[in-house]
């Protein structure tokens, strides 16, 4: 039925009144015709309202006259007389496309920077380079190659570890991470604290410029402000610094290694079994057979039904086969003082990935504990070093 | 004459069963609930108001009585009444 309605109004009906005595005698004529009438309503004795067609319009006034009735027209419906209605109205017509146009104009332009992630290098430093490379407020967006300006930001802040550019709608968005800041980049202009890269023990604070907040022996969180901006003074009120000093701390490396002692080992017997399946689009049907074995191993492998490939044509119906490989389980006891150094070594080549460059270690501790079948090995390290992070105040 | 040719046609429909509203050319009439009723098959209308409207068919007149009758499509073989139908007579 909607599909119907969908097409009288394509096609354009009209709502029609009809006036007379011999009503039915009409309708019946219109029948034999074949004019096709629908939601006809009775409104009283010798009123009628109908919608018809507007081809079926023209025939039925002729007959309309034929059975001495009275045809008026109430109301056009549909899409003809729409269009009809918008060539009278032409600069509403130019409106609708005019606001079109304006919005693909108006979007294809950069209205906005975004830049997230910055936490030590100013956010005017890098609106000054994008300046630099011709991209303001108002640049054409395909005019920026987003891979080049991504390396040509790479390049003037060579400590970026991560950088992404994107268009999205009028905005440019940057998204950064950063390493800590190199001592001759840091601009010393903008007020900034020192925080903790990491948690720790503070073994020694020197501020050369700023106040220190933490005092040696104290535990400080990561993030944390170690050395302030902030000077309060009595007699120039509070005032923001570029914070600049040393902060060494006692920080904690940790690293778990487990190793079984009785070890599983799977080794294939040479029997295998093969089962056949078929996949049509991502649906499988397997050919569902018993697999004599206890303990295997399966192989899937995917072959075209019809080697369709010179016509670069991806037949959706393939063959599977399966592949069981019979497996025997058998458990090896290994050497305990061996497991131990070996895993020793993991745990400390784990802490070596992660180990800050200028660290110094103070001690080493390694503790091995056996829990039924398991040999856990746990490396604790304890280094010295510097922990203080430059962090812009905004 | 005419009635023996008429029998014939019905004993030959049931024999074979084929559907009678196509060999006999009788009227099909379909009720979904008490709102809607399809009638294939008829010969035209013969009276039409809210209340009550009487179609014209090969065996007799089709009465439908309820309120607020509507014909919702016209065509050569198919009428569509909708509203609320009370009841249905065959006048043959």
């Amino acid at each position: 039925m909607l599909a119907i309605k969908i097409w009288n109004y394509l096609k354009g009906y009209v709502i029609i009144k009809i006036e007379g005595l011999s009503l039915e005698r009409l309708l019946n004529l219109a029948l034999t015709n074949d004019i096709y009438l629908w939601d006809v309503k009775r409104l009283n004795y010798f009123q009628v309202e109908a919608n018809v067609s507007i081809k079926g319009l023209r025939d039925i006034e002729e007959l309309v006259s034929k059975a001495g009735c009275k045809l008026t027209v109430l109301k056009n419906r549909g899409l003809p007389f729409l269009i009809e209605k918008i060539k009278h109205r032409k600069m509403f017509a130019a409106g609708f496309v005019a606001f079109f146009l304006l919005l693909i104009f108006l979007s294809s332009f950069i209205f906005k920077f975004e830049i997230n992630g910055l936490e030590q290098t100013p956010k005017e430093e890098i609106l000054e380079l994008l300046e630099k490379n011709n991209i303001n407020i108002g640049t054409l967006k395909r005019k920026i190659s987003t891979e080049e300006l991504e390396l040509k930001i790479l390049d003037e802040f060579n400590y970026f570890s991560f950088i992404e550019v994107q268009k999205k709608g009028v905005k440019l968005i940057i998204d950064v991470k950063e390493e800590p800041i190199p001592p001759e980049r840091v601009d010393k202009s903008y007020p900034s604290n020192i925080i903790a890269r990491k948690k720790g023990v503070i073994e020694k604070i020197v501020a050369r410029n700023g106040t220190a907040v933490v005092k040696a022996g104290q535990i400080v969180q990561e993030n944390q402000v170690l050395i302030s901006g902030v000077i309060e003074s009595e007699s120039m009120g509070n005032y923001l610094v570029h914070a600049d000093g040393d902060v060494l701390a006692r920080t904690r490396y940790e690293a778990n290694v487990e190793d079984q002692i009785v070890k599983k080992v799977e080794k294939e017997t040479g029997k295998f079994m093969k089962q056949r399946g078929i996949k049509i689009n991502n649906t499988g049907v397997k050919f569902i057979k018993d697999i004599p074995y206890e303990s295997y191993k399966e192989i899937v492998r995917e072959d075209e039904l019809i080697d369709w490939d010179f016509l670069e044509i991806d037949f959706p119906i393939k063959l599977i086969t399966y592949e069981y490989k019979e497996t025997q389980i058998t458990e090896v006891k290994q050497d305990i003082e061996f497991l131990k150094k070996s895993n020793q070594l993991k745990a400390i080549e784990k802490i070596n990935e992660e180990l800050f460059k200028e660290a110094k270690i103070a001690s080493k501790n390694v503790i091995h504990s056996v829990e039924d079948n398991t040999l856990k090995t746990t490396v604790v390290i304890e280094t010295i070093e510097e922990i203080g992070k430059q962090h812009i105040i905004k | 004459m005419k009635k023996k040719v008429e029998d014939i046609k019905i004993n030959l429909s049931e024999a074979l069963e084929l559907p009678m509203d196509i060999t006999l050319d009788l009227p099909k009439i379909s009720l979904t609930g008490n709102r809607e009723a399809s009638i294939i098959n008829h010969k035209g209308i013969i009276e039409y108001s809210d209340l009550m409207i009487r179609i014209n068919s090969k065996i007799g007149i089709i009465k439908i009585i309820g309120y607020d009758l509507e014909i919702k499509n016209i065509l050569m073989e198919e009428i569509l009444v909708t509203g609320l139908i009370e009841k249905i007579e065959i006048l043959s």
